[in-house]
């Protein structure tokens, strides 16, 4: 399993960690999404696809827009959500 | 329009204190304790002697640096920029002229808007100044004493341009979708960014400077960090540390509470921008 972080603003409980089955990364956002229809908006445009503008973190390493597609979470990692702007 | 407010050096403490938190927690706002975690402790700060841009570049101001220099922004060389509509969105043709996308114009007397990192860096070094530092920036909306807005402790929507001016008192985020929903379906996704200097003096920093809560989101030179090893901060943070690059002030986008002069924001340095985001430049005295 891969643990997911996002703002914790996002959900209503005010939780930011979740537990989602490894992959290729857009595989485990889109599988986020569909567990946490409540991020939907956050994380994936109208056509399901991963927003490109929202950063991504894989194990402390901001994965670049164009090496996202190729980027494969191994079990045990850590993905972090986090906006271009983020706080406040 | 180029004016620089000079500020003698001084000893204060940065961030905010804890009455602020629980102050926070306690208040009508939506967003937990721990989201402001970064703003605390309060640390020490030693500043020499510097000026300050008494308001943020104009889009008059970096029209000037464009004719000069043939600089092309980062919105440009994308050929996209970011603008709120539903949700923050990439749309094509936005920039620091035409803010709101193809068709919109940049006011001259308005902040720039759209403006990256390095954007503001390079303007800044083509008028031979510089982005402030953090510090610098909060000593300058403050002084050395502790105050939350600029003018001091009690919230008045006149004094800045904050979404509760355009809107009214908001205290959730249904409510401020909805005041901008109706923004938007009206006019679309137009940067509501105000004159410079629009809300002077009553909006005033003590030393003068302008628009220090409110109208755009600035940004600093300094890189994101915790002011200390103790603060308890938003997990989903952590990816700003050492990346990011603090803002500070707020926007036309924001609450009350986050246009006070110890709030941070953080943002990516490569290359992003949106349509409620600018600068002002410093000096060293």
């Amino acid at each position: 399993m891969v643990t997911v972080v996002v703002p914790s603003v996002w959900t209503a409980d005010r939780r930011s960690s979740f537990h989602v089955e490894e992959g290729p990364l857009f595989e485990v956002l889109k599988r986020f999404v569909a567990q946490h229809p409540e991020c939907r908006d956050r994380v994936v445009g109208p056509d399901g696809e991963p927003l490109m503008f929202m950063n991504v973190c894989v194990d402390d390493r901001l994965v670049p827009r164009q090496d996202r597609a190729a980027t494969v979470v191994p079990a045990g990692s850590t993905v972090i959500l986090i906006s271009p702007i983020a706080g406040g | 329009m180029d004016e620089m407010i000079v500020i003698g050096g001084g000893s204060f403490l940065l961030g905010s204190p804890p009455w602020v938190l629980r102050w926070l927690a306690e208040s009508d706002q939506p967003l937990p304790p721990d989201w402001f975690g970064d703003e605390t402790p309060q640390v020490a700060r030693d500043l020499a002697p510097y000026r300050i841009d008494r308001h943020p570049v104009t889009v008059a101001a970096f029209a000037e640096f464009v004719r000069a220099t043939g600089y092309v922004t980062e919105a440009e060389s994308r050929g996209f920029g970011m603008l709120y509509q539903h949700g923050w969105t990439e749309c094509e043709g936005v920039s620091w002229c035409a803010p709101a996308g193809p068709g919109s114009v940049g006011h001259a007397d308005h902040p720039v808007v759209n403006v990256s990192w390095n954007d503001a860096t390079a303007y800044a070094r083509w008028v031979g100044k510089r982005l402030p530092t953090e510090p610098e920036w909060e000593y300058a909306a403050r002084g050395a004493g502790f105050r939350l807005w600029p003018w001091g402790n009690d919230w008045s929507p006149g004094k800045a341009n904050t979404a509760e001016y355009h809107g009214g008192t908001m205290t959730t985020l249904a409510d401020w979708k909805n005041w901008w929903a109706t923004v938007h379906n009206r006019y679309g996704a137009i940067s509501m960014t105000t004159p410079v200097g629009a809300f002077s003096p009553a909006g005033d920093s003590v030393f003068g400077c302008v628009d220090m809560a409110g109208n755009v989101y600035e940004w600093t030179a300094t890189t994101s960090d915790l002011y200390a090893a103790t603060a308890r901060y938003e997990p989903s943070m952590l990816p700003a540390i050492g990346n990011y690059r603090v803002i500070r002030g707020g926007s036309w986008m924001n609450f009350r509470y986050q246009v006070r002069c110890s709030e941070r924001m953080h943002g990516d340095p490569l290359g992003w921008s949106n349509f409620s985001l600018g600068f002002r430049c410093a000096q060293d005295a």
